[in-house]
């Protein structure tokens, strides 16, 4: 709920400057954030002709990083950092505000998508496609991925890799142990798994006190798209009779939603689900109330350091490949990059500052720079086993000094030649080695580089539809015809326009 | 014009006579002009295609299209009715209570109990809404919240509160009087005890019992601290939605919680259609403003003073 707070302080604070004072003035934009290169003191005064570069970066943790290693890296790359640090759950947000109020910095981070594109298209970001060559890291940034930043076919952007694919179930191994139940390999199976872990008292204690699945409030990174996309469901769009359409247009939608109906009308999961944040459905594994949890299969880190201080027996263990009706495995697949870096021109005037800045964006794929925006100082935040890098014990520290700076990687380990980490706890560990395999199974979303005028103007607004008309559904608030009627809602209210204006768009780029 | 220099000089005369007033009252005023006034500068937008990067001016004039697009969107009555029906139940059920509650409080006897009871509902009002809210999710949530888990002890159906179009509305107006009803009762109090104690005297002369002393005395002199303060309450409820709402607000309960508040958060915010939800908190900045126009005619109609 907290995050939730602020998310909501920031909305306001953000909703007044759209409302009231959308022309009173560009100095509302920087707020609340901290220019963190402000104090970096004396010794770098010498450097009167190092350029200044400004970032918008969010910021994952409740306090403004330890200014060391942006002092480290201001000296090695020898330009003046201005990093403006905004709170993660209104990042979004404030980039529509910043942007709004023409206050963006150097370097932003903002959603391909609505506005953005618009803005993209109109000719207000740098194309940078033309300069990649020019640098030697850059170059290395992979194809396959800069292609999934593309608008229009122009490049405009670089990228933070990201894994393709870290969803997957997240279980207690100790209950499935007390209850003789193997890994699941099947959804059929996972289904006994939840069922079992409701209704036989799997943690012993003689009482009906747990349940088989906690889920929250949220479609893609909830446990709703990952099990569709173990039904065969589509990632958001799939071909049907040689043509692109919504994934709930799809047969698996709806069996995906009966699976979800089927599970909470028999009490297996919380019922409360749509309402429920990710803390809170968190907090029903650390608490040992749910035994699974569909999601990034990372947060088993989080959740085994939260459920071990309460209960040291607690095990959770991770599993990716579950299959429905003999089908193969497949999941689905984010684009492969976080965040993507533009460069508005409305801060970056000339070329040559262009070039600056990339030659800065450069120097942060440096294997060197890399490691140390990554996981710090060696030997002082991390140490080096086997190739691998192992954080040190202390988390809090790397928290201070390093965390937040891991928002301004460019590229990943292996375009960079970042060290990939080690992790003790051997659960997470494994995950890690489950997104690697997840990527051969990985299902893209084909509409990734198509352009839809109609999607672009409408998108949340079309998408509200049918999520609302989801969960209804799921709740048993909405029968199938209801459900088939909030489609053919979203058909006419400009949803038709937008099938036609992809598959015309996905012609084009055959 | 003798006359007319000799008005101007009178002015020039007063304002230097009262400067220091004049100098008090001067960070109220810049406040409203810089924070109220300058700001409707912005509304243009909603005349226009707002680009950010070409500027208000720079963008182009639409005329009335964003008002165009949202009378005819199928969401347009629903927001007005949502906005409408939930500023309904604001006046009618929460605005009697603090009153209520203060006639109350003014008969208990007792300075100590009256004190702690005071005290008591004014606290509510010191937590944000994410608290009340968070507080009656867990209160009223199916898994594990306390009302269910009375109601299923009694051998009732769960019920879920937070779940369904239905409780909304109730859940709405039940937290804004458990939040805002004591603090409302504060400016009732001060003007019960503005009332002259010789009235009472003189009633309990005639035989008036505490009913009937409240009926006839108490109510009708604080009848105009109530006309304005039912004024301004209806100025300020289409402003004070949002935070409160947005949180409330699911899939499940859109069609009922919707308002114009939250329609424009969306559609500005997280879709950057600035014009439009310009256009979209214009209209509802009308509609206050007719409202409130509204009440203060009816007030004067009755022989109230009003806000202006």
């Amino acid at each position: 709920m907290a995050k939730r707070k602020i998310a909501l302080a920031g909305a306001m604070a953000a909703m007044l400057l759209v409302t009231a004072c959308s022309g009173g003035g560009g100095n509302t934009g920087n707020g609340t954030s901290n220019t963190g290169g402000a104090s970096t003191g004396g010794a770098n005064d010498g450097g009167g002709e190092r350029p200044t570069i400004s970032i918008m970066t969010p910021l994952h943790l409740a306090e403004t990083p330890d200014a060391k290693i942006e002092e480290m890296i201001e000296d090695k790359l020898n330009v003046d950092l201005e990093i403006q640090w905004i709170p993660a759950s209104t990042f979004q947000d404030r980039m529509t505000s910043a942007f709004a109020t023409g206050s963006l910095t150097d370097i932003v981070n903002i959603r391909l998508d609505g506005a953005n594109r618009e803005a993209i298209q109109d000719g207000q970001f740098w194309e940078v496609g033309p300069y990649l060559d020019e640098y030697e890291n850059l170059s290395k940034l992979q194809e396959e991925v800069l292609n999934n930043t593309m608008v229009d076919g122009k490049l405009y952007a670089l990228y933070q890799g990201r894994p393709l694919s870290r969803q997957g179930l997240i279980y207690r191994a100790d209950w499935a142990e007390n209850l003789g139940l193997a890994t699941p390999q099947t959804l059929d199976e996972l289904y006994e798994m939840m069922k079992q872990f409701t209704e036989n008292d799997p943690d012993g204690n003689g009482q009906d006190d747990t349940v088989g699945l906690a889920d929250r409030n949220d479609f893609g990174s909830g446990a709703f798209k990952t099990v569709g996309s173990w039904i065969g469901m589509p990632n958001e769009w799939g071909m049907q009779d040689g043509q692109l359409r919504p994934a709930f247009m799809f047969p698996e939608y709806k069996e995906t939603m009966d699976f979800i109906k089927d599970l909470r009308d028999n009490g297996y999961m919380n019922s409360d689900f749509p309402v429920t944040s990710k803390t809170e459905q968190q907090n029903m594994l650390i608490n040992g109330e749910a035994g699974t949890y569909i999601g990034c299969m990372c947060d088993v880190q989080q959740l085994y350091t939260g459920a071990s201080q309460l209960n040291p027996d607690a095990a959770f263990d991770v599993q990716n490949q579950i299959t429905t009706d003999g089908e193969p495995f497949t999941v689905w697949s984010g684009p492969g990059f976080n965040h993507p870096y533009l460069f508005p021109k409305s801060a970056v005037k000339t070329e040559e500052e262009l070039k600056q800045i990339l030659a800065f964006m450069d120097g942060l794929m440096d294997p060197e720079i890399a490691n140390l925006l990554y996981w710090g100082i060696e030997g002082e935040h991390y140490t080096i086993e086997d190739g691998l890098a192992v954080p040190v014990a202390d988390q809090g520290k790397i928290d201070r000094e390093v965390k937040p700076y891991n928002t301004i990687e460019v590229g990943d380990p292996a375009t960079s030649g970042r060290l990939a980490g080690k992790y003790e706890y051997a659960p997470m560990q494994k995950a890690q080695e489950l997104f690697d395999d997840n990527a051969n199974y990985a299902v893209q979303d084909p509409t990734l580089t198509l352009s839809s005028e109609t999607y672009t103007d409408n998108k949340d607004r079309l998408a509200q539809i049918i999520t609302d008309a989801t969960y209804n559904y799921m709740l048993g608030e909405l029968d199938e015809a209801g459900f088939d009627q909030a489609v053919a809602r979203w058909q006419s209210e400009g949803g038709d326009q937008v099938i036609e204006e992809f598959n015309a768009s996905y012609a084009d780029s055959q | 014009m003798d006359q007319r220099l000799g008005g101007r000089s009178e002015l020039i005369r007063s304002l230097l006579r009262n400067k220091w007033l004049y100098l008090m009252i001067l960070p109220g005023v810049l406040y409203v002009i810089v924070y109220k006034y300058i700001p409707m500068y912005g509304l243009i937008i909603s005349f226009k295609n707002y680009k950010p990067y070409n500027g208000i001016w720079g963008s182009e004039w639409v005329g009335l299209a964003h008002f165009e697009r949202l009378f005819q969107s199928s969401e347009f009555w629903m927001l007005f009715s949502n906005t409408l029906i939930l500023f309904a139940l604001q006046i009618i059920v929460f605005f009697p209570i603090p009153i209520i509650l203060a006639l109350m409080l003014n008969e208990v006897r007792f300075t100590p109990f009256k004190r702690t009871v005071q005290t008591l509902i004014y606290l509510p009002h010191f937590m944000s809404w994410v608290i009340v809210v968070s507080i009656s999710f867990v209160i009223f949530t199916t898994d594990g919240g306390i009302i269910n888990d009375i109601l299923e002890s009694m051998g009732l159906q769960k019920i879920n509160f937070l779940l369904s179009e239905g409780w909304f509305r109730p859940m709405y107006i039940l937290q804004v009087v458990w939040r805002e009803a004591g603090w409302g009762t504060i400016i009732f109090l001060a003007a019960i005890a503005a009332v002259d104690p010789q009235l009472y005297e003189a009633a309990k002369m005639d035989g008036a019992g505490r009913l009937r002393q409240m009926v006839s005395i108490t109510l009708p002199a604080i009848r105009s601290v109530i006309v304005v303060l039912l004024i301004l309450k209806i100025g300020d409820v289409l402003e004070l939605g949002f935070e409160h709402v947005y949180l409330l607000l699911n899939s499940t309960n859109r069609q009922v919680a919707e308002i114009f508040d939250t329609y424009v958060y969306v559609a500005g915010l997280k879709q950057g259609q600035f014009s439009y939800s310009a256009a979209v908190g214009f209209f509802k900045g009308f509609v206050g403003l007719v409202l409130v126009m509204g009440a203060n005619w009816l007030a004067k109609k009755y022989g109230e003073e009003g806000i202006y």
